[in-house]
């Protein structure tokens, strides 16, 4: 339907956390949204119904959690647009897009894979590009001393931040380093 | 099966309970329907080109559910583009989709240039361009022979090896290799084109015209190819939609998006070229779309040719081997002979990218089969599987 | 019939004569089909071993014989291993009324085409056991096919033969060749065009050949009822399909083309030419044409060459009473 700044609006409204602008010569993206696990569902339906259909789902472990990028893409007018969740490092879990986009069925189990990440009510759960008897930890999980914090990769353009929480996420207050 | 099996001549053991299904015929038996059959196709199987499996649930001769098991060729390359250095992650992306390298190549240079905010000389991105859309065409018409091949004609395959090879031969000047090529680097092309190279090519672009007008005679006006793929398999850009799948079966089905004209990359603006959608949504209009589109491709290097302008094939301060990304995230799409091609590169500014997620058209397209090939016969869920010009190695990656 | 012991001599001549022409015939043919389909795709074709490697063949044949037989688990014994023979011997049996020439027939049975066309149901007989007794899904539906194609192919088939009985009034395959003249104008295929036409379809659908070879359909069923089956037994089914591919093409050649009858001077040489014309047809589309689906395959059959068949049938009956 809209234009960026309607779809700016248009999250805001249903419940972002975080709305960002991004420069799309440099990054590729026009505006990603970091949403709560839960409402996920909500922003993927509204985008589906603008014609925008799910490009990949990427994951990226950090020391706050696994952050997980889905990129769309609009079948009417250029534009990809990404939806970002951070879920618990002990015990990941997001609701599946399957009842929107059945094509996410397969990226969420590549997520899967790699990473452990549990996409709830996703229909088949079950290793997509690994062995079924696969022993140790997902693959592309990294040593906890080598995890970056979310602040450090870059991620979020020029953020809007809606969520009181995200504001030490994006811009974590200088600790004495005994803290850390 | 039968009460004769006493007689054992070879003194093999028969006991029934020792053949049983692995983990994912077991999961997939489970929500079967009784007194349906399931059939195993592939990995090694002739019409899954490579290493493909397809679990499918047979009712008689039709399909009642199909569910394709990936990962016989997995190589984790997500994984090794976290532990090498950008440059040394180069020559894989040529190993993800040998059929059309070139575009992954493309889509990796092209993410690192974006992020690190490198500029390409002009004449290095008519060079991509020239070797990208040639790439494509042998890419096309090896599509071309073995879907025909898969519909049991044998003998179109190795007409279109003739020409494929010319093109290999015309792209091993440049890149030296004749599958994996790794072409790009960061900055530019690794090499420059001489007057052999547009000479061959000259000669080829109306050679490959006249050969296509031959094909429609032969192979496109076939009425048994007709009926074979007339009608077939029908996927409607909803279907799309809902699964991510782009390329020539998203322009077949009626809606002209393409990433070379969307989001415009290296030198297409400059370009003036169609974006042909198909006749229909079915196997038969994916297969005239990608017959299109190689004569689409070959505009397009006749016009990259006559503009190829002088200079630099490579920047001037290319980044060396020890190049770092700078901090940051950054998406990178092109069109690949399947669709679109994305990388998605997240840096800390360390020695080697965090994160890399490779997006493969492939990947997409294969996951709408399982919808697509319910309630078919047999021999039809293998054409719309040949339909999908699946390369396994890309689908894994 | 005599069954002194001259003619228990003579039919037993007759028998290794055949086995040698089937071995003789599957040894040419390997040849033959491989530089055909060379030809047809702009390659060689095979041209290592010997002249333009001519003894490939012979090259082929010993490394199908030194193969390992292998066997699969839980199939049954029996059948397995029944099937492959079932599948060689019959057509034997089938060669006999043929007259390759005016004196070159191995058993002058009275009602030779019958005895052809009741045996030619052993054929398939041996594909079901083939893919049942294998336990393979991929044999399995392929031996479904196989039945089901060649029930459906071998109705028109009859028909078309009959057409041209019914002109000449004799079951015997002598007698056939007899009426016809030694000139092209002279033979039953000016006369009967459309049984010919059938003929040439159905014999095509019969013999499992591309592009109706559903029951072997490589990019389905990657071999089909004898995807089990190596060495030996691989190599009997490969016989007997170049064999039942001569056998069709002789009864063409008898009933259509004049068989041993021909221009300036009559004889086997004529009979052999035509039906190697035949199988050179036979191999030409198989290179050429992409396979039919299965149901397109039993619509062409039953929507198209059975009413044809029919009506070609009723009409050279009609024309046959008011001509007599």
């Amino acid at each position: 339907m809209t234009s960026l700044d309607g779809r700016h609006a248009q999250w805001k409204e249903t419940g972002a956390l975080v709305v960002s602008r991004h420069d799309f010569k440099t990054e590729g993206l026009w505006l990603s949204a970091v949403v709560p696990p839960k409402s996920i569902l909500t922003f993927a339906k509204q985008l589906c119904d603008d014609g925008f259909t799910l490009l990949d789902v990427s994951t990226i472990e950090t020391k706050e959690g696994f952050f997980v990028t889905y990129h769309f893409d609009s079948f009417q007018e250029p534009g990809r647009l990404a939806l970002r969740v951070l879920l618990d490092p002990q015990k990941p879990q997001v609701p599946s897009l399957y009842p929107i986009y059945q094509g996410a069925e397969w990226h969420e189990r590549e997520s899967f894979d790699f990473f452990g990440v549990e996409f709830v009510d996703n229909p088949n759960l079950v290793p997509l590009l690994l062995p079924d008897d696969l022993q140790g930890p997902p693959p592309l999980r990294k040593d906890p001393k080598n995890l970056a914090s979310l602040s450090l990769l870059g991620v979020f353009g020029k953020p809007e931040i809606l969520d009181p929480q995200w504001a030490d996420i994006i811009n974590p207050p200088k600790e004495p380093k005994a803290d850390a | 099966m039968s009460s004769l099996n006493f007689i054992n001549p070879f003194g093999v053991r028969d006991d029934p309970g020792t053949v049983v299904g692995d983990f994912y015929t077991d999961n997939f038996e489970r929500n079967a329907r009784p007194g349906t059959v399931i059939l195993n196709l592939g990995p090694q199987h002739p019409s899954t080109h490579g290493v493909l499996r397809v679990l499918a649930e047979m009712d008689g001769e039709y399909v009642v559910r199909a569910e394709p098991v990936l990962g016989y060729l997995h190589r984790m390359h997500e994984k090794m583009a976290e532990v090498k250095t950008p440059w040394q992650f180069i020559p894989n992306t040529g190993r993800v989709d040998y059929l059309h390298p070139i575009s992954w190549n493309w889509a990796y240079a092209g993410a690192v240039e974006q992020l690190a905010g490198l500029t390409v000389p002009p004449r290095a991105e008519y060079l991509r361009v020239i070797s990208c859309e040639l790439n494509r065409i042998s890419s096309h018409l090896l599509w071309w022979g073995a879907f025909v091949m898969d519909l049991g004609g044998v003998t179109p395959i190795l007409y279109a090896f003739e020409e494929r090879e010319t093109i290999n031969d015309i792209l091993q000047i440049i890149t030296g290799s004749r599958l994996t090529m790794s072409y790009f680097r960061f900055g530019g092309v690794s090499s420059d084109i001489d007057a052999r190279f547009i000479k061959l090519t000259k000669d080829f672009i109306p050679y490959l015209r006249e050969r296509l007008k031959m094909y429609t005679g032969l192979v496109t006006d076939n009425v048994i190819l007709r009926r074979r793929v007339e009608g077939v398999g029908p996927m409607s850009v909803d279907l799309c939609q809902r699964y991510g799948a782009t390329g020539p079966i998203l322009r077949a089905a009626g809606l002209a998006r393409d990433t070379r004209r969307d989001i415009p990359y290296g030198v297409y603006p400059k370009l003036e070229f169609p974006i042909p959608t198909g006749p229909s949504d079915d196997c038969f209009g994916r297969y005239m779309m990608r017959l299109k589109e190689i004569e689409t491709s070959l505009t397009i290097i006749e016009q990259a040719l006559a503009q190829l302008p002088s200079g630099p094939y490579m920047m001037e301060k290319a980044p060396k081997a020890t190049f770092k990304l700078p901090k940051g995230e950054t998406y990178f799409a092109v069109e690949g002979a399947r669709g679109q091609v994305g990388v998605h590169i997240v840096s800390d500014g360390g020695k080697s990218p965090y994160r890399i997620k490779l997006r493969a058209p492939g990947f997409s397209n294969l996951s709408l089969f399982a919808e697509a090939a319910k309630g078919t016969l047999l021999a039809d869920a293998l054409a719309i599987l040949g339909s999908l010009d699946l390369v396994i190695p890309e689908v894994d990656r | 019939m005599d069954l002194s012991l001259l003619s228990f001599v003579q039919i037993i001549v007759a028998v290794l004569l055949i086995i040698g022409l089937m071995v003789g015939n599957a040894v040419v043919m390997v040849y033959v089909e491989r530089k055909v389909a060379g030809f047809i795709q702009r390659r060689p074709g095979p041209y290592e071993v010997g002249p333009i490697g001519t003894v490939q063949p012979i090259c082929d044949s010993m490394k199908l014989l030194g193969k390992q037989l292998f066997v699969p688990a839980n199939i049954d014994w029996i059948l397995f291993f029944l099937a492959p023979v079932l599948a060689f011997f019959p057509v034997l049996l089938l060669f006999l009324p043929i007259p390759f020439g005016p004196y070159l027939t191995g058993l002058g049975v009275g009602d030779g085409i019958l005895l052809i066309l009741a045996f030619a149901g052993f054929g398939v007989l041996s594909n079901i056991l083939a893919g049942w007794s294998s336990n393979n899904k991929y044999g399995l539906l392929g031996a479904a096919r196989a039945v089901s194609q060649s029930v459906a192919y071998e109705i028109p088939m009859i028909m078309a033969l009959l057409a041209v009985v019914f002109m000449s009034g004799s079951l015997n395959l002598s007698e056939i060749v007899a009426q016809q003249g030694s000139w092209p104008w002279q033979w039953n295929i000016v006369v009967q065009p459309l049984a010919f036409f059938i003929y040439l379809v159905s014999l095509v659908g019969e013999t499992n050949r591309a592009p109706f070879d559903l029951p072997e359909a490589e990019s389905e069923l990657t071999a089909g009822f004898h995807t089990e089956y190596s060495g030996m037994g691989f190599a009997l089914f490969f016989l007997s399909e170049y064999a039942n591919m001569l056998l069709v093409s002789f009864v063409c050649a008898t009933f259509f083309l004049g068989g041993y009858k021909g221009p300036f001077l009559d004889g086997f040489w004529w009979t052999f030419a035509k039906a190697y014309a035949v199988m050179f047809f036979i191999v030409w589309i198989r290179w050429t044409f992409p396979r039919v689906r299965f149901d397109q395959l039993l619509n062409i059959n039953w929507k198209w060459l059975l009413p044809l068949s029919i009506i070609n049938l009723w009409l050279t009956a009609i024309i046959m009473k008011i001509i007599s």
